[in-house]
């Protein structure tokens, strides 16, 4: 079994308050990983100490089981870890096309043609990024981090905000980049629908604690979890 | 290219070519010649030779503000550096004439370099506090170190007689020094249109637009900036150092925070976001000034008017006013 990342007893504090105790989580090549909990569960921080945006936090990161835990954001993009992020997080002025391209340039010039053309982006191409709508604008935000085919995609609610029919537009397509490019994903969502309908295997956050993990049904059935978080849902 | 359909007006790009930049350029380095004809007077030569140093200053500070989204009210610490440090290098013949020059751009280059290294992350009011620090204290020396350039009196000096073996006595001919500061101003903007296009400069506006994502694509964001920096100061210390040149003279006002302040005005004025804006609000409000005549006491007031009519009624300057009429003319 290849690991493509993994986070060993991964913590996060804010002051005394502590946002991710001790968390273990280890994804498959090519799994796509659901990353579910409650609001304030540590969702986006633990994408955030994954990705090596937050700083000093505890633990180890494992990208193909070299330790990237001390490298800047920009060295583990080179490395083929790309994320997204919950609020749209784009370049504002620049053009689609002008802010894929450069965004290639990080990673020896990968094709951005692709990237338009997965993500239907292709007509939008000369606008700038403050222009188009919301859920294009989502849309580019996943765009930027697809350039260059990274090989683990850290995905922050990239569905918060679409309509029902455009999350399942896009889970489409991450499925099938996942099955065709071979990519390896962490999505955090908050649709179950979305959830279950795409990933292999759910890991279920709950104050900053690893709540329970498993596949779909697994996770469906956990008493825990109905009673955390699912059970809020009805 | 098919255009979604919607209510937005098709973006027809019209993206220049360098071959096209570089004949604007000639034709402008051409024009130059003809400045010293244009003027009617040697006095009225003299104070375009003034506003093309104006112009100089206000697009190194413009550039600033559109490539790294950085406001400074310091930049004449370049301005001055570069100044003093061929005036006094010359002043005492501590080095070769050419060496001079090569400092009097190579310092103030370099001090940008490592302050854009250091405050690439201070944004804002804090970012500009710093920026008018570095230039008052630059400034505070000048005026009280009074053996290093005479003080607040400020210092003359004699050019040396050749400089790269071209004799230099035209250097302070206002004939001469309004082709030289054009041709060099035409230089500087067809240099920084190329860097803006080139794949740093690029990088540069990415990072000025949304930093934290620049990051996460996977580009380190402090050397772009630091560059953009190092960039801006080298425009302002060669404005500086012709001056300085001209004149055959430095003064501490040369570092002024006034005058750092009058360069982002001009550059505001004229456009910030467009390369060529600052340049034509240094020059524009630079005649108004000279318009205003009699009324000059009341100069700041004016400043002041123009100001607040251009940030309420033309946000993007002169030149982007320019843009907006000439994009409606286009749609027909
Ligand atoms: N910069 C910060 N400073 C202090 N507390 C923070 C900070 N960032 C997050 N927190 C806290 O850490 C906890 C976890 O936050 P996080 O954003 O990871 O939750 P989440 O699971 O992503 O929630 P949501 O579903 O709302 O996005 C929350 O209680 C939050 O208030
Ligand atoms: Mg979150």
């Amino acid at each position: 079994m290849t690991l493509a990342i993994q986070g060993i007893g991964l913590t996060r504090r804010f002051g005394g308050f502590t946002a991710l105790d001790n968390v273990d989580i280890a994804i498959r090549q090519g799994e796509i990983r659901g990353l579910i909990g409650p609001n304030g569960a540590g969702k986006s921080t633990l994408i955030d100490v994954l990705s090596g945006r937050a700083r000093n936090p505890g633990g180890q990161v494992l990208l193909n089981g070299v330790d990237v835990s001390r490298l800047t954001p920009q060295q583990r993009r080179k490395r083929g870890m790309a994320r997204s992020f919950q609020r749209t997080n784009i370049f504002p002025e620049l053009s689609v096309e002008q802010q894929l391209r450069i965004a290639s340039w990080a990673v020896e010039d990968a094709d951005t043609d692709e990237v338009m053309d997965e993500l239907d982006l292709r007509a939008l191409a000369d606008r700038p990024a403050a222009e188009i709508s919301y859920g294009d604008q989502r849309r580019l935000d996943l765009a930027l981090a697809l350039v260059g085919r990274p090989r683990v995609l850290l995905l922050d609610e990239p569905a918060a905000g679409l309509t029902m029919e455009e999350s399942l537009d896009l889970a489409r397509i991450l499925r099938d980049l996942a099955n065709r490019w071979g990519v390896t994903v962490l999505l955090v969502e908050h649709d179950m629908q979305v959830v279950f309908s795409i990933c292999d295997q759910i890991t279920v956050l709950h104050l900053g604690r690893s709540l329970s993990e498993g596949s779909c049904a697994e996770v469906r059935a956990n008493p825990t979890v109905i009673a955390a978080y699912l059970g809020t849902e009805a | 290219m098919t255009v979604a359909a919607g209510d937005v007006a098709p973006r027809v790009k019209t993206r220049r070519g360098t071959p096209l930049l570089l004949v604007l350029g000639v034709a402008a380095l051409v024009a130059g010649f003809t400045l010293p004809w244009i003027a009617p007077s040697k006095v009225a030569m003299s104070l375009m030779a003034q506003s093309l140093f104006d112009a100089l200053l206000a697009t190194s500070v413009g550039f600033l503000v559109r490539q790294n989204g950085r406001v400074s009210f310091g930049q004449a610490a370049f301005f001055g550096l570069g100044g003093y440090v061929f005036a006094i290098l010359v002043a005492r013949s501590l080095v070769t004439p050419e060496v001079a020059l090569v400092l009097a751009l190579a310092v103030p280059t370099l001090v940008a370099f490592l302050f854009g290294l250091v405050v690439a992350r201070v944004t804002g009011v804090a970012h500009a506090m710093l920026t008018l620090a570095i230039g008052q204290a630059l400034y505070e020396i000048a005026f009280r170190w009074r053996e290093l350039a005479k003080g607040d009196d400020g210092m003359s000096f004699d050019l040396p007689a050749r400089l790269f073996g071209l004799p230099t006595r035209g250097l302070q001919d206002p004939a001469v020094m309004v082709v030289l500061a054009w041709s060099i101003l035409v230089v500087a903007l067809l240099g920084l249109k190329l860097f803006s296009q080139s794949r740093t400069g690029q990088i540069a506006a990415a990072i000025r637009d949304n930093e934290e994502r620049a990051r996460f694509i996977g580009f380190s964001t402090t050397l772009p900036r630091a560059l953009v920096y190092a960039i801006a100061a080298l425009i302002a210390a060669i404005a500086g150092t012709l001056q300085a040149t001209y004149n055959g003279y430095i003064a501490p006002q040369m570092f002024h925070w006034s005058l750092s302040g009058a360069a982002l005005v001009m550059a505001i004025v004229g456009g910030a976001k467009f390369i060529v804006g600052p340049a034509i609000g240094a020059i524009v409000l630079f005649y108004i000034k000279d318009l205003a005549g009699q009324f000059a006491e009341y100069w700041p007031a004016i400043v002041g008017t123009v100001l607040v009519v251009v940030t309420l009624v033309m946000p993007e300057g002169i030149v982007g006013l320019i843009k907006r009429i000439g994009g409606l003319g286009q749609r027909r």
